[in-house]
């Protein structure tokens, strides 16, 4: 979890080790002024100003979503934990989903078009949810992590994030072009 | 609105992109004015779901965010200066935001990705100067450190040179470039294998001589034996030459490897921490162990190897055309064949070379890991898991190769039969001439041997490239690390050392591990020489990182850190280095004895030096009752001492060095209160000539600090003496107060 500079992350309220599950009896999600996340949890007075973060981001991307806000310190407090996301509304899922969407901003990549590698930069041209782009990013181990099962997460120069949810869901072509160079 | 250029004369005006049409017309139906619009910038990423720009308008009186094109209301504001508490630029994963504090909570007001952060940030301030009502000024923007300045690629910081422009040539030349000078060698050998090829161009031609005018004719007997003995010469001479040749090129690719093992070994002791950060130990091992053997198997491969096979294929093929020129081309039909078998090769087989040097390096690290860990293994009872974990890469590393191994061998054998094609048309072709009687038998027998040694190298190139291509990436791996720019870069003109004083200063500095996440934020102070200072905080402030400057382990991105009044960037590593001494927070210890640890720093291991030091740390005690005393062997990370004994070895090595300023990051953590008290009366007596910056979380051990640093979240929150910081009821006071509650706990 990567925080800018005028922004740091507290550890604030987690410190007895429970763990404040919200369960689609005790939150209720919603949209407030502002197009703003708002959570209210067993009836307390909402919190407003509240964003999703995933906290196995690599290996469960759709469960332990933490939901935070702002203090007025300037640091984050954490609202709860939603383990299951699915068990909520449809139109509460969505809205955490938006969050999540926006607070990790992602190309999904559906093909390959070509990759291509000189002096230790990798130059990919995919297709992605936007259309066609093409991006580089450092030949490093570190650039390219493991996401899910079977997914693979690019990090290009610009710490812009690209996302192949599936290898094994690309086209055969595709996977092989991908994986000749990223084949970790 | 004001397009570029024709804005108000009296307010700077910072606009970033055009204002396109249609936003300026909504902006005119808002009732602002061109001259108004004093920052504007479109983001990348929309707020909303629609596929509209986002542009951000900054006047004077207010924030602004329109939609291009999409009409109606604003997407977000207009909010006016004085509803604003605060702005920020919230850094999510992958992208960031634009954020006013609106009424105690944060509003987006622009979402935008890495590459517009320098855009926003002078957005942000210039916005913050409106708000506090200063004087705007645009911020230091321009041209991008961080960019390389002639093709815009970001860079990781620092002084690193960009990739994409530096190029390189080819890895082949600048191995090739490795061998330069051992020219007198090359030219030898290159003349002997000249003579080997023409040598070796005899036999088939008196192979041609004996069938035509001894075995057909069946006269001339007694040249029978001429015959044989000059092949046994020749045969004599070759072998005679192949030994030669290759023990030169042993030699040299012995004495290339040694130099390349010399050369890789001082660029890992020049990079920077930053590069260790990410480039796991096991992995660099494997380069200076073995990705260097092929450099060593590349001289041979040169000399025995590939010059000798295009020699070869050029000899005989001038042979072969000289003898019949119509015979000759038949051989060649199979050419082709080759050239596209190495085209697929290089496309289908190569790839498969990647996972096996990927699982070899892999298991390396694993190896690594487990052995240097391996308390930690047998504590947690994880030796099945770890066996588990290898046998995982072992299984990979065992489909890579056969994955490899299948293909290339196929390949091989392919080629192998495209070769004997030739073979057959020469029966077929060159049967009938000798039949129409157009070539002699004799001829036709000639080109048999010749051919034979024809296809021979002909298949060594094409598989040279399969070794080339290992060897390439080999090299790239060495001359990654060689041309790795991730240094601190000394200044060329190192300023004139400063007399050893023990100043230390930091002017405005900002550090981040990561360029856009800042740990250090603006810190300013100066401790004046032989100053004992205190350094607290929470657990991850800041505290390590910032001492961390101070050894110059980092560069940090804005500010300077100054010891004894110059920039250490202009300080000669010898001279920041004689200055400055550190005692880690986790203890390191080599695999020495004692007293070579103690003595590490120091150019002799003075005997009587290494006492000193070891009691001004408390550590003599402890060290004399061991029966090897200050001769004892440690084992690796400095097994067979305790946690306390390991950190005041570690403290007896930094005072040992006689360092002018003496950093103490948690150094008595682990010791008993007793030795910490004599610790403590050590310090006292050795810091009274030098600087020393202390950290420590037990705050007992800062009693009478000179001064003490209060840190929180990357910025110096409270400083002062420990009597004035108590007075003050703050964050330090706030932490006493905890701690002597707790001892409170521990005596009732
Ligand atoms: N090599 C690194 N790469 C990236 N981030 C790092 C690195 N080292 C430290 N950090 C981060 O920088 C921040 C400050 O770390 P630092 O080690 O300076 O803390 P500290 O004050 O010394 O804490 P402690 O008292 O626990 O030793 C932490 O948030 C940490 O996660
Ligand atoms: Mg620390």
């Amino acid at each position: 979890m990567i925080m800018a500079d005028d922004v740091a992350m507290t550890d604030a309220g987690l410190c007895d080790g429970s763990i404040d599950w919200l369960t689609p009896e005790n939150a209720h999600v919603y949209e407030g002024a502002f197009s703003m996340l708002c959570c209210a949890v067993n009836g307390a007075e909402p919190v407003s100003g509240v964003f999703a973060i995933r906290l196995f981001p690599a290996s469960f991307p759709d469960s332990y979503i933490a939901l935070l806000t702002d203090t007025p310190g300037g640091g984050t407090t954490e609202v709860g934990i939603i383990q299951y996301l699915e068990e909520f509304p449809v139109e509460e899922q969505a809205l955490v989903r938006s969050s999540l969407a926006r607070h990790y901003h992602e190309q999904v990549i559906s093909r390959v078009h070509k990759v291509e590698c000189r002096n230790g930069l990798l130059f990919f041209d995919v297709d992605t949810q936007r259309g066609r782009e093409q991006f580089v990013m450092r030949w490093e181990y570190d650039r390219a992590q493991e996401y899910g099962a079977n997914g693979k997460l690019l990090l290009d120069v610009e710490e812009n994030r690209f996302l192949i949810t599936d290898l094994a869901a690309l086209p055969a072509v595709d996977k092989r072009r991908f994986t000749r160079h990223i084949y970790w | 609105m004001a397009h570029n250029g024709d804005v108000h004369a009296n307010v700077p005006a910072f606009v970033v992109n055009a204002i396109p049409g249609p936003v300026r017309e909504q902006a005119v139906a808002m009732g602002l004015k061109d001259e108004d619009c004093i920052f504007s910038a479109c983001s990348d990423i929309g707020l909303d779901d629609g596929d509209h720009d986002n542009w951000v308008l900054v006047t004077a009186a207010g924030v602004v965010t329109l939609a291009a094109g999409a009409g109606g209301p604003p997407l977000r504001g207009p909010f006016g200066m004085d509803q604003i508490r605060k702005i920020r630029l919230f850094q999510a994963v992958g992208s960031a935001f634009l954020q006013l504090e609106i009424d105690g909570t944060y509003v987006d007001v622009a979402h935008f990705s890495n590459a517009l952060r320098d855009t926003f940030s002078r957005l942000r301030s210039h916005v913050e100067q409106l708000v506090e009502g200063k004087p705007l000024v645009d911020a230091p923007g321009g041209a991008d450190s961080r960019r390389c300045s002639s093709c815009g690629l970001p860079l990781a910081g620092g002084d690193e040179s960009c990739p994409r422009c530096k190029g390189g040539s080819g890895i082949t030349a600048r191995s090739i470039g490795l061998m330069k000078p051992y020219w007198k060698f090359s030219l030898i050998v290159f003349l002997m294998l000249c003579l080997r090829v023409a040598l070796s161009m005899i036999p088939p031609y008196l192979v041609k001589v004996l069938v035509d005018r001894v075995l057909e004719p069946r006269s001339n007997v007694e040249w029978l034996l001429l015959f044989v003995l000059g092949l046994l010469a020749v045969a004599v001479m070759v072998m005679a030459i192949n030994v030669v040749v290759g023990w030169i090129s042993s030699a040299v690719g012995a004495r290339i490897g040694k130099e390349l093992r010399e050369k890789l070994h001082e660029k890992l002791l020049d990079l920077n921490v930053k590069y260790f950060d990410r480039h796991p130990a096991g992995g660099l091992m494997s380069r200076v162990l073995w990705d260097v053997e092929y450099f060593h198997a590349f001289v041979d491969q040169v000399a025995g190897g590939f010059l000798l096979n295009v020699m070869m294929v050029l000899g005989i093929g001038i042979m072969l055309f000289y003898m019949n020129w119509q015979l000759a081309l038949m051989v060649m039909v199979p050419i082709p064949l080759v050239i596209v078998g190495t085209t697929l090769f290089w496309k289908h087989v190569y790839p498969k070379y990647y996972p096996v040097w990927e699982t070899q390096s892999k298991m390396a690290q694993h190896l690594s890991g487990v052995l240097s860990g391996i308390r930690m293994v047998k504590v947690f009872g994880q030796e099945s898991r770890e066996r588990t974990r290898f046998g995982e890469t072992a299984a990979k590393m065992k489909s890579a190769r056969f994955a490899l191994q299948s293909s290339s061998i196929t390949f091989s054998h392919i080629m192998v039969f495209v070769f004997g094609l030739g073979g057959l048309i020469i029966w077929y072709y060159g049967g009938r001439l000798v039949l129409d009687s157009r070539i002699s038998l004799g001829t036709l027998m000639a080109f048999f041997s010749y051919v034979g040694m024809f296809y021979g190298p002909v298949h060594a190139l094409s598989m040279f490239s399969n070794w080339m291509t290992g060897f390439v990436s080999a090299g790239r791996r060495v001359f990654e690390v060689l041309d790795s720019d991730s240094m601190l870069h000394e200044s060329p003109r190192p300023a004139a050392a400063p007399d050893v004083q023990g100043a230390i200063e930091f002017r405005n500095v900002t550090f981040g591990y990561e360029p856009h996440t800042p740990v250090i934020h603006d810190v300013s102070f100066r401790i004046e020489p032989g100053q004992f200072v205190g350094l607290v905080g929470r657990s991850g402030s800041g505290k390590t990182t910032l001492v961390n400057l101070v050894c110059r382990f980092y560069d940090p991105q804005e500010g300077e850190v100054l010891v004894d009044g110059v920039n250490v960037r202009d300080l000669s590593r010898q001279e920041l280095r004689r200055r400055v001494a550190l005692v880690l927070q986790d203890p390191f210890l080599f695999r020495a004895s004692i007293r070579d640890n103690i003595a590490y720093g120091c150019t002799e291991a003075d005997p009587v030096a290494v006492i000193g030091a070891a009691k001004a740390a408390n550590a003599h005690g402890f060290i004399s009752k061991l029966p090897g005393a200050y001769d004892t062997k440690l084992g690796e990370m400095g097994a067979g001492l305790s946690g306390g004994e390991r950190q005041r070895v570690t403290i007896a090595r930094a005072i040992a060095r006689q360092p002018q300023i003496l950093v103490l990051d948690e150094a008595t953590s682990s010791v008993d209160t007793e030795a910490e008290f004599e610790i403590q009366k050590a310090l006292a007596r050795i810091s009274r000539n030098r600087t020393t910056i202390a950290i420590a979380h037990r705050l007992t051990t800062l009693k009478n600090a000179d001064r003490i640093l209060v840190m929180d979240s990357g910025s110096i929150i409270e400083r002062g003496t420990h009597r004035e910081l108590l007075a003050g009821h703050g964050v330090y006071a706030n932490m006493v107060n905890i701690q002597s509650q707790l001892a409170c706990i521990g005596t009732e």
